[in-house]
Formats: C-alpha cells, structure tokens, sequence
C-alpha cells in the first residue's frame, strides 16, 4: 500500500508513512483504547460528583458538642450526615484505583503489546514492511506513554481538585500510601515505569502470558519496595525532648524512641512535616523515570542485538 | 506415535494408553506450572512449619521475657518485637498465598490451560491424534484439580496443625476464627475455591479461545467470585441471635457477625441509632435494647461445609457448559 503511493508521489510518503504506523498502533490496541477511555471518563465523572459532595462531607466530621454550645452544632446533628462516608469511600476508592494504574499497564505492555505480537510473528511481519524494528518498538512506546501521561496527569489534577481542602479525617493524610501516589506526578512516573517494564519484559519472553506475569511480578515488586523505603528519600527533622513529644498533625513520624538510661524518659523522634511532601515527590518521580528510561533503553538495546 | 509404533512388530511395543500419555503432554506442556505449583506449596507450607517451630518458640520466648503473660495490663504488649513480627509474617505469606490462589489459578486456566491452545490451533491438532476433544478437556480439567487440591488440602492440615498449637500467639495476634483468610485455610473452602477457579477459567477460555483476553476476563469473574460468596458467607447457616441491655453491647464478638441492630420495646428491629453517647438518648427515641446475629464458633463446619458446596456447584456448572459448549463446537467428533 506504501510502496504503491511511494511510486506514484514520493512526496507524501513521509508523512502518511508515520501516520500509517500510528494508525496501525491504535488499531490493534483498540479494545485497550476503548476500555481505558472509558475508565478515564468513569473516573472523571466520579470526581467530579465527588467534589460537588466535599463541603457537605466537612460538614459531617465538624467539632461538635452535646448539647450544642459556643456556635458548635450538635453532635447528633454532625452524625446525621452521612454523606461524609461516602465522599471518604469514594475517594480512597479512586485513590487506590489510581495508585494500582501501574499493574494494570505493565500486564498489557508485556503480553499485548509486545509479547503477543512477538510470538504470533506479526511483529516480524511488521518489520519486513516499511517499518524497521527500532521505528516499531518507538511507536509501540511513545504513542502510548503520550497517552498515558495526559490521562494519568489530568485525572491527578481533578483527584487533587475533588480532595478540597485534603481534610485528613476525611481523605487521610498526605502520607498515605495511595493518597501520596495519586496526589502528584509520581501517579504518571509510576505508569511510566510499568509501560517500560512490560515492553522490557515482553521482548525479553518473546511469549505473551510469561512475559505479562513477569511484567506484573516486577512492577509489584518496584512498588512496594518504593512504598516501604518512601521516608527514606528525603532527610527527615528531628525532635528530642524530656518526655513525650506532641507531633504536629500530619507528621509522617519516621521513628520513636524513648529511651531511659537514668530513670529520665526521653523521647527522640524523626519524621517528615507536610512541606516535605515535594522534595519526596520530585525524589521518588525521577527514581521512577531513571527506571523507566532503564528498561527502555535496555529494550532498544535488546532488540538491536537480536536484528541480523 | 501411537500408530506408527503399532505398525512394528507388537511384542516390543511398550503400550502407553492414550489417556496416559494425554497425562504426559500436559504435564510436559505446562511443567513451568507445574513447577511454581510446587513452589508455593513448599513456601508456603515451609512457612506453616518453620512458624509453628522455631518461630513459635522465639516468639513467646520474647513475648514473656517482656512480662506480657502475666494478667497485667501493659500497652507495650501490643506491639511485640522482631520475633513476633517474623512469626506474623511467615503465618500472613502462607494464608496470603493461599488467598491468592483463586485468582492465580484462574488466570492461568483461563489463559494458559485452553485459549492459549485453540489460539495457537495445538487444541484442534491434538483433537485429530488419538484423544478426542471431550477427553482432551477432561484431562484438562482432572489433571490440574487433582494437584490443585492434594497441594492445598497439604497448606489446610498444616495450618490447622498451626491453629491448634499456638492459641496464645494467635490472640497475641489478634487473629480471629472468622476472619476471611484464616476461615477459608482452615476448612475445605480454600480448596473448593482453587477448583471453582480452575472449572471457571476452562469455561472462560473456551468461550473467548484467546488467550490475553480470556485471562482478564477469567480475573474479573474470579474477584466477583470470591468477593460474592464472601458477601453470602454469614448468611449460609441459620444465626444465634443475643439481646443486651443498654449499657453492655459487646455479647457475641468473638463470633461471626451477620447483623447487629437495636430494638424497640415492641422488639421491632431498627438501625443503631447515632447517640454518640448522649446520656438518655436510646430511651427517648423508645430503644430498649441491643441484638446481634452471630455465629459462635461451633458453627464453623457447618458453614465451611455450606460454601464449600455452593463453591462445588460453581464449578460442576461451569464444568458441564464448557463440556457441553465443546460438543456443540466440534459437532459429532466428541
């Protein structure tokens, strides 16, 4: 089809060319397309119904009093409202769903979009095609990382946005496993990581279900070894004094101890204040894009190894 | 094979019945399997047995040098050490790969076991060599669930074994009967869920008959699965239902709660009403007591035996749609 337009105008081919390879890229993955479209629209919506709730649900976990006094509603009135368990629920749903992304990515980077392609020999039907291997493996990566990065980053922003005031009774505290991934660009970073790992994973297998258990093995692995040695990214504050410490609320508290060596008690704590939210991000973001760009570069490597 | 070694002179002909080297195949064919089978059942049944030896005896070793068995009470207690801690993970990896189990098995079954091979046309070309499709299926789905269960009926005995032995550490714990993990590792439901996993992947596989997709398809069924009959649990057995007063509201807490409510002076059952400890409250809106539905725990065999039928008829139904969804698809052959 390209070679007949190539002789006929050789001036247009460039273009339609690449067109040509993206168009292929989004056909065959257009199930993935569909039902990633529509979990973004699904997650859209939600928040934003969710943030239409937050005021009333502030409402619900307000100071209260019995009886009612000094401009405090009655704390039967504050249980009353319900409306704050639901808001809570759904946020910690969407959270979870957000900070989980990265598993979902990696088992369709690795079996559908690679391993499945290698081992049904599509892939190296592709290649005697116009298009070369390193220009296949290109815009198997980078139509959807495109992809990914805008739905992942604008669905952080309306998370960030329907969270209000990131009330910790209501949402929990910024340090929270899935509440710190699903409030900053480490949400994207984290399905960066899983796309490169499972396009690694999936040249590495050659075959689509081992190499989407690899995939979903590794990036499990990646993200609870990031979400355990998360505080020690960044130097934490310390604070020692004669017996017990009061910690701002907020403080992601790191260690304790309360030693007594001469029948004084003592108390030593370490921990991270809320402003180190950032440099934690910023930290745990290029971690994550340093492996990614890891398991890329070794994919590429890879596969023009194995080219003739 | 077969036919050519017939054809030679049949006195040196080692005889191997078609059902026996069906067997074979698919032990070859699905040896990486078979091997992460093995695996996790001696991981985690080296995790049951080292906690109820050595992990159990420097567990409580640590926790009485810290005077927590005396009856006094000490909030240092509720945060044993190191020893404890080991203890509690080897006890949480083997209960939490049994968990896991259903979903495993089901993505493998649903997409390694079948669509893989009706993708790839292996299926259709072993069903024109001496084993037919029905057989074919049928070795598919005793071969797994005879392994599925000899392994996870091994991890039930242990961590019954477990159960049994260290009362005092499991209180430590926190662990309870009726929690989720530990109900369905200490009965036939573990099991029962591994082959209601197993006949829903093979009817999810042969319906979609590729393999990517019917491995998510068969994960999302699974989740549903465990999660419904998880939902149905406390209500498969007729509950023991305690009524208590105002003030004393903790009656049945070590069982298995199915609903707990309160109740007016005509004993009509309503909602818990949000006091939130306000001195005569409960009186003014007319609540005479409290209830709750609950099962102690000399109920738990009768509702281990309750789900583990139900899980049973799960998978004899799926079992029977995909044998008779075989026949319809390959006609008369079957």
């Amino acid at each position: 089809m390209t070679a007949l337009t190539a002789t006929t105008t050789p001036a247009a081919r460039p273009a339609l060319h690449r067109g040509g390879l993206l168009r292929a890229v989004l056909r065959t993955h257009r199930t993935a397309l569909a039902l990633s479209l529509l979990a973004l629209a699904a997650a859209s919506a939600a928040l934003v119904w969710l943030h239409s709730l937050e005021n009333e649900a502030r409402a619900g976990v307000s100071a209260c009093a019995t009886p009612p006094m000094d401009g405090l509603p009655s704390c039967a009135a504050v249980e009353a409202i319900t409306v704050d368990q639901t808001y809570a629920n759904g946020i910690a749903f969407l959270a979870t769903a957000l900070s989980w992304l990265m598993f979902a990515v990696a088992a369709w980077a690795g079996g559908a979009l690679v391993g499945r392609e290698l081992e049904s020999g599509t892939a190296q039907l592709a290649w005697t095609q116009s298009v070369g291997p390193l220009r296949w493996l290109t815009a198997k990566l980078a139509a959807p990382a495109a992809l990914l990065t805008a739905g992942t980053g604008a669905l952080v922003l309306l998370n960030v946005w329907a969270r209000g005031e990131a009330d910790p009774d209501l949402v929990g505290d910024w340090y929270y496993p899935d509440a710190f991934v699903s409030t900053g660009p480490v949400a994207v970073a984290y399905a960066l990581a899983g796309l490169a790992l499972g396009a690694l994973a999936g040249l590495v297998w050659r075959r689509a279900l081992p190499a989407t258990g690899v995939a979903l093995a590794a990036s499990l692995l990646l993200h609870s070894l990031l979400e355990r040695h998360r505080e020690d990214l960044w130097p934490t504050v310390g604070r020692t004094a004669p017996g017990s410490i009061e910690l701002p609320r907020s403080a992601f508290q790191v260690t304790w101890d309360t030693p007594a060596p001469h029948g004084v008690h003592i108390s030593h704590a370490t921990f991270h204040p809320q402003s180190h939210f950032w440099p934690l991000q910023y930290v745990e973001t290029g971690l994550l894009l340093a492996v990614a760009g890891t398991a890329t570069a070794a994919a590429f490597l890879l596969l023009a190894r194995r080219l003739p | 094979m077969t036919a050519l070694t017939a054809a030679t002179p049949p006195a040196v002909v080692r005889h191997i019945s078609p059902s026996r080297g069906l067997v074979l195949a698919m032990l070859r064919l699905h040896r990486t399997a078979l091997l992460f089978w093995v695996g996790l059942v001696v991981v985690a049944a080296g995790a049951l047995l080292w906690a109820m030896g050595p992990g159990a005896d420097a567990a409580w070793a640590e926790y009485t040098d810290m005077g927590c068995d005396l009856s006094r009470p000490n909030l240092g207690c509720d945060f044993p050490g190191p020893a404890n801690s080991r203890y509690e993970t080897a006890v949480a990896v083997a209960s939490g790969l049994v968990r896991l189990l259903p979903l495993l098995t089901g993505a493998w079954a649903g997409g390694a076991l079948i669509a893989r091979e009706l993708e790839n046309g292996t299926a259709q070309l072993a069903w024109t060599q001496s084993a037919g499709p029905a057989r074919w299926l049928a070795a598919k789905l005793a071969v797994p669930a005879l392994l599925l269960v000899t392994g996870t009926l091994t991890l039930t005995l242990l961590h019954r074994m477990l159960w049994s032995s260290d009362q005092a550490l499991i209180s430590v714990g926190w662990r309870a009967w009726h929690d989720d993990g530990i109900f369905e590792i200490n009965g036939t439901i573990a099991a029962a869920q591994a082959l209601a996993a197993l006949a829903l992947g093979v009817l999810v596989g042969l319906l979609l008959r590729r393999s990517l997709s019917a491995l998510g398809v068969a994960v999302l069924a699974l989740v549903s699965l465990v999660y419904v009959v998880g939902e149905l649990r406390p209500h498969l057995w007729p509950v023991k239902t305690v009524v208590t007063g105002l003030d004393d509201a903790t009656a049945g807490s070590d069982g298995m709660i199915a609903e707990t409510g309160a109740l007016t002076a005509s004993g009509a059952r309503v909602p818990i009403p949000s006091c939130s400890g306000e001195p005569g409250c409960e009186a003014r809106i007319g609540i005479t007591h409290y209830y709750a539905d609950y099962h102690p725990a000399s109920h738990f065999w009768p509702l281990q035996l309750m789900e583990t039928g139900l899980l049973l008829a799960v998978a004899a139904l799926a079992t029977a749609t995909a044998f008779v969804l075989l026949r319809r698809r390959t006609g008369a052959a079957v």
